[in-house]
């Protein structure tokens, strides 16, 4: 092997890593408070693309208000004083033909996914969490929700292919004759951050704190005074977020459509099975071994065996530990 | 079973009837599009009720139920298309390699407990359709396997028939029905439920659990194997979008909102929710509503549907006649023993 395709396979690695570390450690903080497995998960990813698209695309919102900008300047020199009040306005609307930028599309994706998630929880999860099988009823519920979601958004935005501007433009950064894109950097850069904010939280907050007291123990944490009632809502309201970000960077990587973040779910279920539900560094562990297993052998074996090679792994951590590399006692 | 015999005779006039009643459809309904519909409908209904078998009396969270059929749609497929083999032979080999496909799938899926099943089915059915995706050559890719030849016996085009395709299909959804019913009453179904509802006590009776659900699994998944195959010729066509989240759903939501662990349920409900589905996809009313894309739209109303199910009624629609049923007799004081309620 040269080395230029090491280079290759590590950053491949790192990448596909980055992703499925973002989506399963959301699955995992979910499972491990909660006690539930939210497959609409994938779809989250892709309701935080199309957020980010429909605010920073020139083709989203800014397109859709150009007719009332447009009519606002043409009625506007009639209307008087009114008119010079709202002429600014109109200026203003059609100024911004190109979109609002992901400077203004990340924070309304991170917003939706948010409200899109706390949603989730009070139709999808809340009525059914204290009863029995519960965690078969979730699984179908959020299903239900996924294929809700998906097929709301096409009928919003139809079926045609939508693609995020890039985060950071120019040429591609040479390291050892081997190219990689700037938005693949970025990925690689902003993950690690990302996830260290989400231990600052856990840790340190209050909130975070309450999290994982509620993770352990719920019966405790509420004898401690912790509103267990609220925690659950905020997992999943994080939960979101991340994977709402893990669909900002899918969709400057590739196209975006109603049914993009279903493989990336795949993934994200062999990671948190591979190491351990409700171990969020077995998780992230995880994520970063599967990413790398899975590039190899997309280099070695062939693009469209990975997957197989990857299963064949999963099925073999499972014969020889069933919870996982990482995973503690199952309630 | 004593004590039975005069339910079983009323059972017996039922089944007569129904059967009078199937027989005589294609000769009063001539609309081309509701057959169509009927048949699509009894395909999914011996999907759905197989796939009750793990699902609700295993208790097994199987997600990987729709890539049997899937199996036996593109085994059939392939086998006409590429290889020239005729249906008869192709739709068979399609329920051998769904039997091999379940039996495959449960190795792993028996040694674990709850959530790790569903993800592991559910990755296994992702996996079929990566695999399937990423041999376009053999399998037609994203766009699926078009030009599957139609059914035909000599000369004779099932297509051009009214009867043909309708009773093929009948016939198959009934020795299904048969074949799952006969199956939930005998020792084996009893030792699945008794796995079901209380596994250390059924193990240490000595009940083989490993066993037992790899069988359950090998068992449900033959019919929607066959079934994939004729759905394959009838359709002309086998598509990736079986193994998609909405045909997933559509599925599901027969099962559950014809209820769980009743075999009958999801038979009645998988006919019905596929006109009422199929219906609303095609209905003028829901394209001036919804303008164009109608077609998503009544996959949304299906996951609102599940939803409620759950929400409200998780006993489905079979369930409530039974317990309606139950109660009724036991007002009139006929309440036999409840050894007979097996379900």
């Amino acid at each position: 092997m040269t080395l230029e395709a090491l280079v290759a396979i590590i950053a491949g690695g790192l990448v596909s890593g980055s992703l499925y570390a973002l989506m399963a450690s959301g699955l995992s903080l979910v499972w491990g408070t909660v006690r539930m497995f939210n497959f609409a998960h994938g779809a989250l990813v892709m309701v935080g693309a199309y957020s980010a698209w429909y605010v920073s695309n020139r083709g989203g919102i800014a397109k859709a208000l150009q007719p009332i900008g447009k009519s606002i300047v043409a009625n506007g020199e009639e209307a008087g004083a009114l008119g010079g009040l709202l002429l600014p306005l109109g200026e203003w609307i059609l100024s911004i033909k190109g979109g609002f930028g992901l400077a203004l599309g990340v924070p309304f994706a991170i917003l939706c996914c948010g409200l899109v998630g706390y949603i989730m929880y009070v139709l999808l999860v809340k009525p059914f969490v204290s009863k029995p099988g519960a965690d078969l009823v979730v699984i179908i519920t959020t299903i239900a929700g996924a294929s809700f979601m998906q097929n709301g958004v096409q009928v919003i935005f139809g079926p045609r292919y939508k693609q995020l501007d890039r985060i950071l433009k120019g040429p591609p950064l040479q390291i050892l004759e081997t190219a990689i894109g700037l938005q693949e950097v970025l990925i690689i850069v902003l993950t690690p951050l990302t996830l260290f904010l989400l231990h600052l939280f856990l840790k340190h907050s209050k909130l975070g704190l309450a999290i994982r007291a509620v993770a352990q123990n719920d019966d405790f944490a509420h004898l401690v005074g912790i509103n267990v009632s609220q925690i659950y809502p905020l997992t999943f309201v994080v939960s979101s977020i991340l994977a709402g970000l893990c669909g900002v960077m899918l969709g400057g990587l590739f196209f975006i459509l109603p049914t993009m973040g279903a493989q990336e779910l795949l993934f994200a279920f062999v990671v948190v099975v591979f190491g351990g539900l409700g171990s969020l560094p077995g998780t992230i562990v995880g994520a970063y071994v599967i990413g790398f297993i899975r590039e190899s052998s997309a280099y070695i074996i062939d693009l469209y065996w990975a997957p197989v090679v990857l299963f064949a792994t999963l099925i073999i951590v499972l014969i020889f530990r069933p919870r996982g590399l990482m995973g503690g006692e199952d309630s | 079973m004593n004590g039975m015999g005069e339910r079983l005779g009323i059972r017996h006039v039922a089944w007569a009837i129904g059967i009078a009643v199937f027989l005589a459809i294609p000769h009063v309904v001539t609309d081309k599009f509701l057959m169509h519909l009927a048949i699509l409908g009894m395909l999914y209904a011996i999907v759905a009720s197989n796939w009750d078998l793990t699902l609700g009396y295993a208790g097994v969270f199987n997600f990987a139920h729709l890539a049997f059929f899937g199996i036996g749609a593109y085994t059939s497929g392939i086998l006409a298309v590429k290889y020239g083999i005729s249906p008869w032979l192709g739709i068979p080999a399609g329920g051998v390699t769904a039997a091999l496909a379940s039996i495959l799938v449960s190795i792993p899926a028996i040694r674990l407990r709850g959530i790790y099943v569903a993800l592991l089915t559910f990755a296994c059915s992702q996996l079929v359709l990566l695999l399937l995706l990423s041999q376009p050559l053999i399998t037609g890719g994203q766009q699926g396997l078009t030009g599957v030849p139609q059914l035909q016996i000599g000369d004779f085009l099932f297509r051009k028939s009214k009867f043909a395709h309708f009773y093929l299909v009948g016939f198959l959804l009934l020795c299904s029905t048969v074949f799952l019913r006969r199956l939930v009453t005998s020792d084996f179904g009893l030792s699945l439920i008794a796995l079901r509802d209380f596994e250390e006590y059924a193990v240490a009776r000595g009940i083989p659990l490993a066993r037992q659900r790899l069988l359950a699994f090998l068992l449900s998944s033959i019919f929607p194997g066959l079934a994939g195959g004729v759905y394959a010729h009838f359709l002309i066509v086998a598509s990736p979008d079986i193994f998609g989240f909405s045909l997933t759903t559509l599925l599901l939501s027969m099962v559950l909102v014809g209820g769980v662990a009743t075999i009958y349920g999801p038979v009645l409900v998988g006919v019905v929710m596929t006109f009422v589905s199929e219906l609303m996809a095609t209905s003028a009313w829901m394209s001036d509503v919804f303008g164009i894309s109608r077609g998503p739209v009544r996959f949304m109303f299906v996951a609102v549907l599940i939803v409620l199910t759950m929400r409200f009624f998780p006993e489905g629609i079979w369930g409530l006649i039974k317990r309606f049923s139950t109660r009724a007799r036991n007002a009139q004081g006929t309440a036999t023993e409840e050894q007979s309620e097996i379900t």
